[in-house]
């Protein structure tokens, strides 16, 4: 039993870590626009309060039996009633602390990374609100107001995403991660309404419970699976809505490292988590999920193998670990998904930011450039870009290696081996496109050393500090897999005693062919799809994924909607209402006959009336 | 009372009708206006004759009204036939059929 006290502690710590980065927020926007230098520390100052409490309440709720929640009713009618709240139950904690340390680190590290930028202080703000709008949907009760900071999350990330507002391709690339994801989001509403009208309640407790997917029949509870799950599709960029998140690289570096990999695209696999149970009823859903995350997964990794830009193949790895973390809780384990999300967020994050280093130093992107200028001169994030590598291949002992395991496992528990097959071949593509940069910048071809005046001091030490705290969690989280498990209460995937040593041996030989081809003295720094002229335009065009796109909106969009819609508008609607005036005008023209314009003629008719009405009344 | 009631009436009613027939008959506003003005004093004849017959004075209290609302409408109607004059030339309340047109 939860002792009263420790509901009230629950309740103040949860308020206080929303509180604060709302409170920075609105003080920021309000008042101290206009100097930087306060801003950032207000909003620090308030995200490191906000990550205190969330790690106080973890650890003080740590062995955590009963879920707590405390919500209250916002708006109720006879046949349904909405919970607002906060529910506080094992995976929603982890979540809280991670995001509430991953944004701690991300704004310090920004401190560096975006100093003297004209936008500083709108930058802090935007961040924290995205801080406060990330943890509320975290320890959101009611799925509905979990899908309202969800929105809000979403608008922090077109704000962020197009923050260089003065760049075309930044407001474009906003534009079109904000288009693409609420597209998902509509089919996630509409999936909401529709659990709302049949169930009469959101509360996420409520959904899990057996007896309320027993009200529903199966049909259409896996109409309203997929609808929902269209939702998880946009935030977390899996297959057909993918393209959005390699172009919202256009933002700043840490926001790519926050949003865009640790956090706001996990919303997506958290939302799949918060709602396992109920996922887990419909088995023609959960199909559907497992086939959506490993044809996500697989793309992606293949795009991965080519690109050039650094950032853009960190995007689209993060797509493919997405797609491992859906195809583990597809296929029924919800501790492998959750597991590699949290695992994903800290060795991901570590990436972006270490490519961030580079990037501010040298000013490009490409991963060649940065060879060429000596970006192997920088010790801090190479080591570390070199252990998120080895994580993100799932080389032991690192975080992603326990992680992977877990996922494997869970696949090779269903009976068709195809699954497994392909996160194999994952593991393999995951393991090349992640070293593929490395040995690209440890060993460089023609240096072209650049002067170094310039480097070292504090926003380098403001930039390296998160950095080395990531490396640190990265190498140790794996270690705690156990305990997280018992934490969380989910069932651990089987033992399979062969998987290890299969699959840490196709990573290694993912690290070899790297090597062969990056690495080695004599080594072409080609890859072997590079060779391969339209394989390689193939992947780099992203599978003609965003030319289908434009296709569909001229052909159906264009063409079918909005010309049926201009039709609708011009014959229906406007000749309509000129029916209706042609209608008045023509019988005021009839009417117009009786009117004969004689003055007396209509007085004398008037008197003769009167003396009529007069005769009738008096005489009759 | 010299003069009987039913003369009062009478006379009332024919000043009434004489009223009536300027109104119908005549071609020009300004004459239509009078015919009007000579009914309403019809009226009030018989308002008079009636507070006399029943010795109450409502009825002639009732004659000030209708002084007031007549000298009223005098004002609004002349006013009106100015603008009517000015849109069309003419005060012949036959030639105002431009919605006819």
């Amino acid at each position: 039993m939860i002792s009263p006290l420790l509901k009230e502690f629950g309740f103040a710590a949860t308020a206080i870590t929303l509180g604060m980065p709302f409170a920075s927020f609105v003080v920021i926007t309000l008042f101290t626009r206009a100097h930087p230098r306060l801003s950032a520390g207000l909003s620090i100052s308030a995200v490191s309060i906000s990550m205190l409490s969330a790690l106080s309440l973890l650890f003080r709720l740590w062995p955590l039996e009963k879920p707590l929640e405390y919500s209250t009713l916002w708006y109720g009618g006879h046949d349904f009633s909405l919970f607002f709240g906060f529910l506080l139950d094992p995976s929603s904690l982890l979540m809280f602390s991670l995001v509430a340390v991953i944004c701690l680190l991300v704004q310090v590290y920004s401190l560096g990374y975006m100093e003297g930028d004209p936008g500083f202080s709108r930058y802090y703000a935007f961040q924290s609100l995205f801080a406060w709008a990330m943890l509320s949907l975290a320890v959101s009760t009611s799925l509905l107001q979990l899908y309202i900071f969800w929105e809000v999350v979403g608008l922090c990330s077109y704000l962020l995403i197009g923050f260089w507002y003065e760049r075309f391709s930044a407001t474009q690339a906003g534009k079109k991660a904000f288009v693409m994801t609420r597209l998902g989001d509509a089919s996630f509403f509409v999936g909401v309404l529709l659990l709302l009208v049949h169930l009469g309640d959101l509360s996420i407790m409520e959904l899990n419970d057996a007896s309320t997917a027993a009200r529903l029949s199966p049909g259409f509870l896996t109409l309203c699976v997929l609808l929902v799950f269209g939702g998880i599709i946009g935030k977390s960029a899996q297959f057909p809505l993918m393209t959005w998140l390699p172009d919202a690289m256009e933002g700043p570096t840490p926001v790519s490292a926050l949003l865009h990999s640790a956090t706001m695209v996990a919303a997506g696999v958290f939302l799949f988590v918060r709602l396992f149970p109920f996922f887990s009823r419909s088995e023609t859903a959960m199909t559907v999920c497992l086939t959506v995350g490993t044809i996500s997964m697989l793309m992606a990794s293949t795009m991965a193998m080519v690109d050039r830009d650094i950032k853009k193949v960190w995007a689209y790895s993060t797509i493919s670990q997405l797609g491992y973390m859906v195809m583990g809780l597809a296929a029924g384990s919800s501790f492998a998904g959750y597991f590699h999300l949290t695992t994903h967020a800290l060795f991901k994050a570590l990436l972006f930011l270490c490519s961030g280093v580079w990037i501010h130093y040298f000013e490009t992107n490409d991963m060649y450039e940065i060879a060429r200028k000596n970006g192997r001169s920088l010790k801090t994030p190479l080591v570390c870009t070199v252990l998120a590598a080895a994580s993100l291949s799932g080389l032991p002992p690192l975080a992603g290696f326990f992680s992977k395991e877990t996922i494997l496992a869970s696949l090779l528990d269903r009976p068709d081996p195809i699954w497994f097959a392909a996160a194999l071949l994952g593991v393999f593509m995951t393991a090349y496109y992640a070293f593929r940069p490395v040995f690209i910048i440890l060993f460089p071809r023609n240096l072209d050393p650049q002067d170094e005046e310039h480097r070292g001091g504090a926003p380098y030490l403001a930039m390296a500090l998160p950095l080395l705290v990531l490396a640190g969690l990265t190498l140790g989280i794996g270690w705690f897999e156990r305990s997280l498990e018992s934490f969380l209460g989910m069932a651990p995937p089987g033992e399979h005693a062969w998987l290890t040593p299969v699959s840490v041996s196709v990573a290694f030989l993912g690290v070899f062919l790297t090597w062969f081809e990056f690495g080695r003295r004599t080594a072409p720094q080609m890859g072997f799809v590079e060779r391969i002229r339209p394989l390689k335009t193939f992947f780099l065009r992203r599978w003609f994924l965003d030319d289908l796109y434009a296709f569909l909106l001229k052909q159906v969009v264009y063409r079918l909607l909005a010309r049926s819609f201009t039709q609708n508008d011009q014959r229906v609607i406007d000749g309509g209402i000129e029916g209706i005036a042609r209608l008045a005008v023509g019988s005021g023209r009839i009417c117009s006959y009786i009117q004969s314009g004689l003055l007396r003629l209509n007085l004398m008719v008037m008197l003769l009336v009167v003396v009529l009405m007069g005769l009738y009344f008096f005489l009759l | 009372m010299i003069v009987p009631f039913s003369h009062v009436f009478i006379l009332a009613a024919a000043v009434f009708f004489i009223g009536l027939a300027c109104v119908l008959a005549r071609r020009n506003l300004i004459m239509i206006l009078i015919g009007i003005e000579i009914m309403m004093n019809a009226a009030a004849i018989a308002f008079v004759g009636g507070a006399l017959h029943w010795g109450r004075l409502d009825g002639q209290a009732f004659v000030l009204f209708i002084l007031g609302v007549a000298a009223t409408e005098v004002a609004v109607g002349l006013a009106l036939v100015v603008a009517a004059h000015r849109v069309t030339g003419s005060v012949d309340p036959d030639r105002y059929n431009l919605l006819r047109r």
